[in-house]
């Protein structure tokens, strides 16, 4: 275990707001569901008592007499967003004070950096290209999770879990965005504290060697299928694909399906809603990871291989 | 929890009933606090030179306390001296005898001074009005013209009150009234006569000003270091210390240095060291004050110098550049000379750098460049390469122009008109005489190319004649640890196995030539030969004795067991010249030639500089040994008893009788051949088969820019970072302590490995060549170069660039083995022990340090080509005969001679060509008095000095007037003649000859009568007497002069002159 070499990682005053983050997304996800979960209470509660549902509530309590009918921005949301600002001013000040701007030499196009890494935000991105081509990873994936997040609220049929932390109303979108944001996440960690010179894998802890030798090949999976006629190895990667896109949309309708209450929501989806839904999930939401695993574990390059593109 | 919390619905509103209070007032604080910490970071925090400055005024205020009294006391001693007390008193005497004088005339200008106050106000404030109506008027319309001209004149008429002061000595003036006019003179009037009065006054205190300057620079002439009221003002300067940001801005240069703002101490004019500062090592003053007076910091700042940020004051890792992004980190202290080679990366020696000189030494000595290419360092083959494409583009250029021409000639031919004929006619003309003028640049570039081939030298011997000159069985001795056979030897160690090392022997010696053989020798008589290697000067580059006893030069090799390796016969001719080649070798067909390839042509097997081609196909062959090493113009017998005393120089009972029957295996040299090209042998050696074998090194010109990535620490990256060597000086002094070193733990075949081989370096010498490797680098100095203004670069004149052309000369040749060449650096002869006796001193060869001035530039190129100066015993040296050193013949190319006869000019100022200057022809009775000058009792010259005579010249220990006409310049020979010591440290020639009378010099010893009534210089006399002496003249000089022991004479002299002086 190399902790010199760990250390230097995570003290990298680019990595900062990256270690920020490895405490910071558990907690508040923590948090949140520990909300979530207090709201399903509230939801029982006044479920089961339909005149208690009649009244106002706050916060996961069911109304009391003697509380307040109704409470003013002023002071009551304000402080509450004074005291945050605050507190990230303080953050600030101190990370301003002992950091400095990580500043490096005058660029120099004959001696690059090795490894070269994007900033921490597009960090993800970058590792994205392992996996994919270039035009795939970087433009295609993207647009599509752009789109996605863009799409949203349009093929969300249901009322309930507007404005409050639910489990409960919402299992299904709460999944599908988890496992997304979690991916995510997962992709820049891998890309900060994983990949070394020449893009290797290093686990944390383990040196970074500049001369480290790997013996690594990658294979598409047609060579696997021993095809050598492309024209067939493109039929095969279609009907790996077609496969993939089948069993999975399957996986998903059946876990949308199973309960009532989601069932319900399902019978108010429409045709295209569905399919827009399904096709975002698949891809992203699995089809991402599973190339993932394909690439790390059974070293397969690509699954299609056309004249114009690669998957 | 969660459960009790459910059931306890609280009774006030959860978020109306909680106050934030306290952790709002709670993050207040700790934001105040954090204000405070930032403003803390803003003033000192991020400043720390402030602390630095504090405690320098602290320190340096007490030192100059202390130091006050000190210099007062030395001061003191100067103050009490008589020079200063007769200073004094002259000064004192010249002021009294004005001092009435001068009090008048201040009376007067306190009374003027007075008036023109008095007068100044409305003087000023009339002629403001006036002006400013004039203004108006030139401004004004035509109409307005004349009122405004009649209010300017209303203006002049005032009146004016003016109200005098009252001159000293007379009643106070009345109030007047004035018009402008009258108000005007009298102000101009005023003014006159106090310009009259100061010019007058500084007229008379003329002399006293010149008295009190005389004292000052008395003062700073006697004082060591600075005087007390200096250091008043320099304590008055600590107390009114401004505690700021010290920074140099060259903003021509784009230069922010600030450095100084901790580094207070650097331009102090007290001499710091860390021990007057209290330890602290930031505060010393720079110590080559000499080098900063040629480099002004103000001018250039410090970081093209020393490297570091300049602009970073934030701590003192951020300010000396010390960290992982800049790229110009601050050169350590014993490689700051690394520095200089910013802008003098073509010098060859730099008189402020000795470390930088001497790692330039040691690349070139050691044969680092045999396979590491150096910009600069491969003078002759650089320069022979560049000639070959020069020539070919020429003749190039000279083909299309007769071509061009031949169509001019057709197109005239064809012209309509004679007026365009003729036009093409002339075009043609030109065009041919253009393609002849080639002609001359061409013959001159073959020639060129002919010389830089005679100079071409190899660091390491030519193994061709290996067969003829070594013992077979010491071959594979040697090549496996070359340093325990000869401690300090060039020959670096390869880390060869045993299989390599048979390999190699037999490859060496089965590509050594067989013939033809070295005549046979008869035996000589080795102690003749051990004087005579002992005087003739061959320890100046070479040494014998080993360890503790080892003497003499370090360029080339020790001789100590030269009995144990080489062959007689061998050793003999390269003794006599070691020039002479066993056979040509022709670089077009690439082979060495024999007798068979010239009796092919019907010609005799001879060859020689001056019979250099090639008999098969005309080009140019190597005729020389590739050596340094000069034909000391030894006769046969000579040489004979010097090689049969080297020859029998060997360890006792060494012995080398081991089986070496397998280097006559063919299939092993056919390995040691791949083994020599892979070890880059050829590089040092001339090696046949492998002459035109390629460098094996990295080209190290920019070694030091280059990224640490590319630097190979193989498996000990990691180690060098913990332990804070991973560095390029930590890369450079590790590979030279040990070249296999970054092989650790490495799995790789045998001919992977590392090939650099051990060479033989002193911890000094690691650090001169670390310097010089650390400075090898395209500095941000260097790489703005083409931008920054050419006031700032080094560019070297013609002269500095001759010099430069000719150290590389003297260092290629080691002329500074016997000779002096630099100030204060002292030859290899003078140290040696034989050269401590007083007797012997006089034989050292003589000082060149002002070579140029002293020798006229014709005589010196014909002396270079040709130390005997065609004299009919060409055996003996030229000019100084008596000398047992020999001037070697170093078959310089006229090249080198034209280079080293600048080198001379330039290094002593001297222009060029040389003309000499008439001298006045001598009448009889000149003649006459120069005559008993010359042979007077007080300076009998023909006592020491060379007459031609063989009884005379047994003890003469000058050389021979009659050649001083050509050889000297009068000018030199006169300054000569009043103080050689001073000139030549040890002459034998006496220093005090001749006094200063008034403008002239006379001769110091007892006058001749003939001399009485003689009112010129007695010098110059001198020297026009010399210059125009003939062997007639001397002769009956000799004739008239007494016969006594020369060397008493001249005690005698030196010990009446030194009394008389």
């Amino acid at each position: 275990m190399d902790w010199a070499q760990l250390w230097s990682i995570v003290s990298l005053p680019d990595n900062i707001p990256i270690v920020a983050l490895a405490v910071l997304v558990p907690f508040y996800t923590w948090y949140g569901l520990r909300q979530a979960q207090a709201t399903d209470r509230l939801i029982t509660q006044l479920e089961s008592n339909p005149s208690l549902a009649q009244t106002h509530h706050r916060k996961i309590y069911p109304f009391q007499p003697g509380w307040a009918r109704e409470l003013q921005v002023w002071p009551y949301l304000l402080r509450v967003e004074f005291l945050a600002a605050i507190i990230v001013t303080l953050v600030l000040m101190i990370w301003s004070i002992t950091l400095n701007a990580p500043l490096e030499e005058p660029a120099n196009p004959n001696h690059t950096m090795n490894p070269s890494k994007a900033p921490w935000y597009f960090v993800g991105l970058q590792e994205m290209l392992v996996y994919f081509d270039p035009w795939f990873a970087g433009v295609v994936l993207p647009t599509l999770i752009v789109v996605g997040l863009m799409v949203f609220p349009y093929i969300d049929t249901n009322p309930l879990g507007v404005g409050y932390y639910t489990i409960k109303q919402r299992l299904i979108p709460l999944l599908g965005f988890g496992v997304g944001f979690l991916l995510w996440i997962l992709l820049i960690f891998i890309g900060t504290f994983v990949r070394g010179p020449g893009w290797m894998w290093f686990w944390p802890g383990q040196t970074w060697d500049h001369t480290r030798v790997m013996y690594e090949v990658n294979h598409n999976l047609s060579d696997l299928l021993r095809i050598t006629n492309p024209w067939l190895g493109a039929i095969a990667g279609v009907a790996a694909i077609g496969l993939f896109y089948t069993v999975t949309g399957w996986g998903i309708h059946k876990l949308v399906t199973r309960t009532r209450f989601d069932r319900k929501i399902y019978g108010r989806t429409n045709l295209l809603q569905y399919l827009t839904f399904q096709f975002f999930a698949i891809t992203i939401l699995v089809g991402l990871p599973a190339k993932m695993l394909l690439r790390l574990l059974f070293n397969i390059k690509y699954v299609l291989i056309t004249p114009w593109f690669n998957i | 929890m969660e459960d009790e919390r459910q059931d306890a619905s609280p009774l006030t509103d959860p978020i109306a009933g909680h106050s934030l209070s306290a952790p709002i007032l709670i993050a207040s604080v700790l934001l105040f606090v954090s204000l405070v910490w930032a403003l803390y970071d803003e003033l000192l925090g991020q400043r720390p030179w402030k602390g630095y400055q504090r405690q320098f005024v602290q320190l340096y205020s007490s030192y100059l306390k202390k130091l006050g009294p000190r210099q007062a006391q030395a001061e003191g001693v100067v103050y009490n001296s008589r020079e200063y007390r007769a200073l004094e008193q002259r000064l004192t005497a010249a002021e009294e005898a004005v001092a009435p004088r001068v009090r008048e005339i201040e009376t007067e200008l306190t009374g003027i001074r007075q008036q023109l106050e008095s007068i100044r106000i409305p003087f000023q404030d009339a002629r403001a009005k006036v002006a400013a109506l004039t203004y108006q008027l030139e401004h004004a319309s035509a109409g307005r013209k004349e009122s405004i001209r009649r209010e300017i004149r209303e203006a002049r008429k005032g009146p004016f009150r003016l109200e005098l002061a009252s001159s000293v000595g007379k009643s106070p003036a009345q109030p007047q009234a004035l018009d402008f006019n009258k108000l005007e003179a009298i102000f101009n009037g005023l003014k006159g006569r106090e310009a009259q009065l100061n010019a007058e006054q500084a007229e008379i205190t003329r002399e006293s000003r010149e008295l009190r300057r005389l004292r000052a620079e008395y003062l700073s002439d006697h004082l060591a270091g600075v005087s007390q009221t200096q250091i008043d003002a320099l304590i008055r300067k600590m107390d009114t210390f401004r505690y700021e940001i010290k920074q140099i801005h060259v903003e021509e240069a784009g230069l922010i240095d600030r450095c100084q703002s901790c580094h207070l101490g650097i331009l102090e004019p007290v001499a710091l060291s860390a021990a007057d500062m209290g330890g602290q090592r930031a505060f010393v003053s720079h110590p080559n004050k000499p080098l900063l007076a040629l480099h002004d910091p103000v001018r250039f700042g410090c970081t093209p110098c020393h490297n570091g940020n300049g602009l970073a004051t934030a701590s003192v890792e951020d300010g000396h550049g010390n960290y992982k992004h800049w790229l110009w980190p601050l050169f350590a202290k014993e490689n700051s000379e690394a520095g200089c080679l910013q802008c003098h990366f073509h010098d060859r020696v730099l008189e402020y750098a000795p470390t930088l000189t001497r790692g330039r030494d040691l690349y070139e000595l050691k044969g680092c460049i045999g396979c590491h290419r150096y910009e600069g360092f491969d003078r002759e083959s650089d320069a022979l390469s560049n000639n070959y494409k020069t020539i070919q583009a020429l003749e190039q250029q000279q083909k299309e122009a007769r071509l061009e021409a031949d169509r001019e000639i057709k197109a005239g031919d064809l012209a309509e008109s004679n007026e365009a004929a003729r036009r093409h006619y002339a075009r043609a003309e030109s065009l041919r005489v253009r393609a002849s003028n080639m002609d001359a640049r061409l013959a001159e570039l073959n020639q060129q190319s002919r010389f830089l081939m005679q100079d071409q030298k190899m660091t390491g011997p030519n193994l061709k004649d290996v067969r003829l000159k070594l013992r077979k069985e010491w071959i594979p001795v040697w090549l496996k640890d070359p340093q325990a056979f000869r401690p300090g030897t060039k020959m670096p160690r390869f880390r060869l196995s045993e299989e390599e090392i048979r390999a190699l022997s037999a490859f060496v010696w089965q590509s050594a030539l067989e013939g033809p053989k070295p005549e046979m020798q008869a035996k000589g008589d080795p102690a003749a030969g051990k004087e005579l290697f002992e005087t003739r000067g061959c320890m100046g580059c070479h040494s014998l004795g080993e360890g503790e006893n080892r003497i003499g030069g370090e360029f080339a090799g020790n001789l100590s067991r030269l009995g144990e390796k080489a062959n007689y016969d061998y050793i003999v001719r390269w003794i006599h010249n070691p020039r002479d080649r066993t056979r040509p070798y022709c670089p077009h067909e690439k082979r060495d030639l024999g007798p068979e390839d010239y009796t092919r042509h019907g010609l005799p097997y001879k060859f020689g500089l001056h019979n250099s081609k090639c008999p098969n196909d005309g080009h140019e062959v190597q005729v020389q040994n590739m050596t340094v090493m000069p034909s000391l113009r030894l006769s046969w017998q000579q040489a004979r008893d010097i090689a049969m005393y080297l020859t029998n120089l060997k360890h006792d009972g060494a012995a080398y009788s081991q089986d070496v029957s397998y280097m006559d295996d063919p299939k092993l040299a056919a390995r040691g051949q791949m083994l020599m090209s892979r070890y880059g042998c050829a590089s040092c050696h001339e090696v046949r088969g492998l002459e035109d074998a390629p460098r094996i090194g990295t080209e190290l010109t920019k070694e030091s820019s280059k990224p640490m990535e590319q630097l190979d620490f193989g498996l000990l990256e990691h180690r060098a970072k913990r332990e804070n060597w991973y560095s390029h000086k930590g890369f450079y002094e590790a590979k030279l302590r040990d070249p296999a070193f970054f092989d650790q733990g490495r799995e790789k075949a045998p001919e992977e490995r590392l090939r650099m081989p051990n060479i033989q370096l002193t911890a000094d010498d690691r650090r001169a060549l670390t310097t010089f490797l650390l400075g090898s680098m395209d500095s941000a100095f260097r790489a703005q170069f083409r931008t920054i203004p050419e006031q700032f670069r080094y560019i070297p004149t013609d002269q500095q660039k001759d010099i430069q052309e000719g150290w590389w000369l003297i260092k290629k040749y080691n002329c500074m083995g016997c000779h002096n060449i630099q100030i204060g650096q002292k030859s290899i002869l003078s140290g040696l022990p034989r050269y401590q006796d007083p007797d012997w001193k006089e034989q050292l060869p003589p000082t060149l340090v002002q070579q140029g001035a002293r020798v006229d530039p014709e005589w010196l190129t014909r002396f270079l080509a040709d130390p005997s100066l065609g004299n009919t015993d060409s055996t003996r040296n030229g000019v100084r005969t008596y000398l047992h050193a020999r001037m070697p013949t170093f078959s310089f190319s006229p090249n080198e001679i034209q280079k080293l006869v600048r080198f001379f000019l330039a290094a002593a100022g001297q222009s060029s060509p040389y003309i000499p200057s008439r001298l006045e022809p001598l009448d009889d009775k000149e003649r006459q008095m120069a005559r008993t000058l010359f042979s007077s009792q007080a300076a009998p010259c023909l006592k020491c000095h060379l007459v031609g005579d063989p009884g005379h010249d047994r003890f003469a220990t000058a050389p021979n007037f009659l050649i001083a006409k050509e050889r000297l310049k009068p000018d030199w020979t006169a300054r000569w003649l009043t103080d050689p010591q001073s000139i030549s440290p040890g002459t034998a020639m006496p220093s005090g000859l001749f006094r200063r009378e008034g403008e002239r010099w006379v001769f110091a010893g007892p006058v001749p009568a003939a001399f009485k009534e003689y009112s010129k210089d007695h010098i110059e006399l001198l020297v026009r007497y010399m210059f125009q002496l003939t062997p007639d003249e001397q002769r009956r000089l000799i004739q008239t002069m007494p016969k006594a022991a020369p060397a008493a004479a001249t005690r005698e002299v030196a010990a009446r002159t030194a009394g008389s002086r």
